[in-house]
C-alpha cells in the first residue's frame, strides 16, 4: 500500500494516515517553517493561537496546521503572502499588550514571540493606547519553583494543558475571558507537582520562569550539550546548558522511548551535585582529623601501599558508575595487589533500594524510587549487592561512586578510600579521596529501569584534578611496576 | 629604468646657510610670537584643560534615578556586545522590599565590574544599553596608582556625574 502524500511549498512528502498537517510537517522535518504558540508535540491540540495557519489549496480560508487533518494530495503553502500577512496580524495583536521588557525578561534569546516577531511581525507598533497591565500580579510566585509574570502571557494555555494531561495535577487554569484572562493556581499550593520545570520550558514567552535558573544566566551564552540525567533509574535525555564548562541548567530533550518531552524537577536541579562548590576536586589524604589536598602521586602511592598491606580488599561500586567504568574496574583493579578483592555494588537510595527489583515508579510519569542511573547495568555485569551482615572482615574498602549512590552507614573496613564525586562532609570518613568524574564530565553508557542502554558523551571538561578511571588505573600501574615513578608519569590533572 | 638627473648647484647653494635660514623662519616666527604676543601652541595642562568634543568617550558611569538606584537591569547586552570582554555582570532578583518599581527593575546587578585596562572605549556598551544605564562620561583623567583601581565596581560606576561630565 502506498502512503498518502502531501505537498509543502512545492515539495511532496509522505505521511501516516491520521496525521495533522503539523505532524506531517514534523515527519518531513520542515515544521520549523510553521510558527506556533499553543501547539506542542507533547500536548493535546488546542488550536487557539492561530499562529500556525497555512494556506491549503481549494480551502476557502487559512487552516490551522496543528488541528487540520492532512489528506492525500493536499497542497499546502506555508510561506505564501496570505499566510505571512495573517501571521503578521496575529503578532500585532499579541504585541498590543506584550510589554517591551526583553532586557529584563529571562526568556529573551529563546523566546518564540521574539523569534516570530523578527520573522513575521511588524517592526513598529500602531497601538497608541495604554497597555493592559496587571500591576498587582506583575511578578508573583506561582509556586515555590515557578514565577509568573502575567503581563508577558500570550494565553497559549500550554501550561494549563500540561497540568491537565501530563502531570495531571489540574493545578493551573485560566480565569476570566479576553483581555482579562489570567492564569491562576487553583489551590494556591506551595508545590503542586514534581514536573513544574517543564511548564517553564514549554512556556513560549517569559511569563513562567523556573526560579532555580531565573536571572542566573542569559541564554545566548549557553551551549546545549546532549547528555543523560542520572537523577534516577529512568535515564531521561536532557540538554545540559553550559558556558565555560559550568552547567547552569538541565532541559528535557525529546526521547520518545524514555521520557517524551519531560523531566522531573528533582532531575532538573541535579546538576548541582557536580557544580557543588563543596565538591572535592583535588586528591585528599587524611593527616590528623582533616583531609589535606595533595598530588595524585602521593595519594596513589599511599593507597597502593595500604592495599599491599591488606589481606582482603572490598571494592564497592556505586550504581551510578557507567557500565564501562564498572567493567574496567572489575577486570583491572584487583590485579594490582595480592589481596583477595571482593567486588560488590551499592545503591542505598530511595529508602534502601539495592537491586533493580526494589525499584518502582513513584508516579505514572517518570520518577523512580531508585535514584541511581545504572543499577540494571551493573547487575548485568554480574555484580551482587553488598550485604553488611555477610560481607565482613575487610582491611581496605574502596568506594567508587559518582555522586548519586549513598555510602554504607557503618565503615566496611578499617581503612576507607573514596573514589569519585563526594562533597567535603562526605569525604570526612575517608582516609584518602581520589576525585573522579561526574556524569557531565565523562562518556559512557547507562542501562535504565526498562533495560534500555543509552550512551552519552561528556558535556563539560573535568573540574580541578578529577581524573577518568582509565587514567587513574594507568597511573596505578606505573606506580605498582616501578619503584620510583616520576611525578610527571602520575600527574593526571584535568582532562 | 632609472633616469639620472644632475642638478647644477651654485656657490650659494653649496653654502647651505640660506636654505637653513629659510627652514628656521617658521621656528623663529613661532618663537617670537609666543614670547612677545603670548600666542602659545601648548597649554598649561593640569591648570588648563583642553576642550574635547561633546561626543568624547571617557570613563564609564552608570546612571541612577531619583532614588539613587541604578538604571541597570543587568540584561547583559553590554557584556554580550563588548569586543574587549571587559564587562562582568552578576544578576539577581531585587528584594521586594527594596523595589518600588515593580517589574521594571525586578532584576538588578549584584556586581557590575568594568576592567578599564581592557576597555577600548568603543562605546558599544552605551549603544547597546536599552535603559541608558551605562554611559561613557567625558572624563579622560583615568590615571590610577594600581591596577586594582582600574577595575571599576558598581559603587564607583554609580558615582554622581553631571550631564556627561
Amino acid at each position: 500500500m502506498t502512503k498518502p502524500k502531501i505537498t509543502f511549498d512545492g515539495q511532496t512528502f509522505e505521511f501516516e494516515p491520521g496525521d495533522t498537517i503539523m505532524r506531517a510537517a514534523e515527519r518531513a522535518h520542515i515544521d520549523q517553517g510553521i510558527p506556533r504558540f499553543c501547539y506542542h508535540p507533547g500536548l493535546p491540540i488546542a488550536g487557539t493561537c492561530r499562529m500556525c495557519t497555512v494556506e491549503v489549496e481549494k480551502a476557502p480560508k487559512l487552516m490551522t496546521a496543528c488541528s487540520t487533518p492532512a489528506a492525500d494530495g493536499m497542497v499546502v503553502h506555508t510561506q505564501s503572502d496570505k499566510v505571512r500577512k495573517s501571521r503578521a496580524g496575529v503578532m500585532e495583536f499579541l504585541l498590543v499588550n506584550h510589554p517591551l521588557d526583553c532586557p529584563v525578561c529571562d526568556q529573551a534569546g529563546e523566546c518564540s514571540l521574539q523569534n516570530y516577531n523578527y520573522e513575521y511581525g511588524p517592526g513598529t507598533s500602531r497601538f497608541r493606547d495604554d497597555k493592559r497591565i496587571w500591576s498587582e500580579a506583575t511578578t508573583k510566585r506561582l509556586s515555590d519553583k515557578l514565577t509568573l509574570n502575567m503581563n508577558r502571557c500570550v494565553h497559549c494555555e500550554r501550561c494549563v494543558r500540561f497540568t491537565e494531561d501530563i502531570s495531571k495535577s489540574n493545578e493551573l487554569l485560566m480565569e476570566n475571558r479576553g483581555w482579562k484572562k489570567e492564569l491562576v493556581s487553583v489551590a494556591d499550593q506551595k508545590s503542586f507537582d514534581e514536573y513544574q520545570g517543564n511548564i517553564a520550558d514549554i512556556c513560549p514567552v517569559g511569563a513562567i520562569t523556573f526560579n532555580d535558573f531565573r536571572f542566573k544566566k542569559r541564554v545566548w551564552f549557553l551551549k546545549a550539550r546532549k547528555t543523560l540525567c542520572d537523577g534516577c533509574s529512568k535515564g531521561c535525555s536532557i540538554f545540559a546548558d553550559e558556558e565555560k564548562h559550568v552547567v547552569y541548567r538541565y532541559r528535557a530533550r525529546r526521547n520518545d522511548q524514555v521520557n517524551g518531552h519531560w523531566i522531573c524537577d528533582e532531575g532538573r536541579v541535579s546538576y548541582k551535585t557536580y557544580m557543588n562548590p563543596e565538591r572535592v576536586i583535588q586528591p585528599l589524604l587524611k593527616t590528623g582529623a582533616e583531609g589535606v589536598a595533595c598530588s595524585w602521586q602521593t595519594v596513589l602511592s599511599w593507597s597502593l601501599a595500604e592495599a599491599r598491606k591488606a589481606k582482603r580488599v572490598l571494592l564497592l561500586l556505586g550504581t551510578d558508575a557507567t557500565s564501562e567504568e564498572a567493567a574496567t574496574l572489575m577486570q583491572i583493579l584487583p590485579s594490582y595487589w595480592q589481596a583477595e578483592t571482593q567486588i560488590r555494588l551499592w545503591n542505598g537510595t530511595g529508602e534502601g533500594v539495592q537491586r533493580s527489583s526494589d525499584d518502582a515508579g513513584l508516579d505514572k510519569l517518570l520518577r523512580r524510587r531508585d535514584k541511581t542511573p545504572n543499577t540494571k547495568g551493573l547487575e548485568m555485569l554480574g555484580l551482587k549487592p553488598f550485604d553488611p551482615a555477610q560481607d565482613q572482615g575487610f582491611d581496605l574498602a574502596i568506594y567508587y561512586r559518582s555522586g548519586r549512590a549513598t555510602l554504607p552507614a557503618a565503615p566496611c573496613a578499617s581503612v576507607e578510600i573514596g573514589w569519585g564525586v563526594f562533597d567535603r562532609s562526605e569525604a570526612q570518613r575517608f582516609a584518602a579521596v581520589w576525585p573522579g568524574q561526574g556524569v557531565l564530565e565523562k562518556a559512557g553508557s547507562y542501562t535504565n529501569c526498562d533495560g534500555l542502554t543509552q550512551s552519552f558523551d561528556a558535556a563539560v571538561a573535568s573540574h580541578g584534578g578529577c581524573a577518568p578511571v582509565k587514567k587513574v588505573l594507568d597511573a596505578l600501574k606505573v606506580l605498582s611496576t616501578s619503584a620510583s615513578a616520576s611525578h610527571e608519569e602520575v600527574a593526571l590533572g584535568s582532562v | 629604468m632609472a633616469i639620472i638627473v644632475s642638478r647644477k648647484e651654485r656657490f650659494l647653494d653649496k653654502l647651505y646657510i640660506p636654505a637653513l635660514l629659510v627652514g628656521l623662519k617658521v621656528t623663529f616666527r613661532r618663537f617670537f610670537e609666543s614670547l612677545f604676543l603670548g600666542r602659545t601652541m601648548t597649554i598649561q595642562y593640569p591648570e588648563q584643560k583642553r576642550e574635547y568634543s561633546q561626543r568624547f568617550r571617557g570613563e564609564h558611569f552608570i546612571s541612577v534615578d531619583a532614588n539613587k538606584v541604578e538604571n541597570c537591569t543587568s540584561c547583559y547586552l553590554c557584556q554580550t556586545v563588548c569586543p574587549a570582554e571587559c564587562i562582568t555582570i552578576i544578576a539577581e532578583e531585587r528584594p521586594n522590599d527594596q523595589n518600588p518599581y515593580g517589574v521594571r527593575k525586578e532584576k538588578r546587578p549584584v556586581r557590575f565590574d568594568i576592567d578599564a585596562l581592557r576597555c577600548c572605549f568603543c562605546g558599544f556598551c552605551e549603544e547597546a544599553c536599552p535603559k541608558d544605564a551605562i554611559k561613557l562620561s567625558r572624563n579622560y583623567e583615568m590615571a590610577v596608582e594600581t591596577r586594582a583601581q582600574a577595575f571599576y565596581d558598581l559603587d564607583h560606576l554609580k558615582r554622581e556625574v553631571k550631564g556627561r561630565g
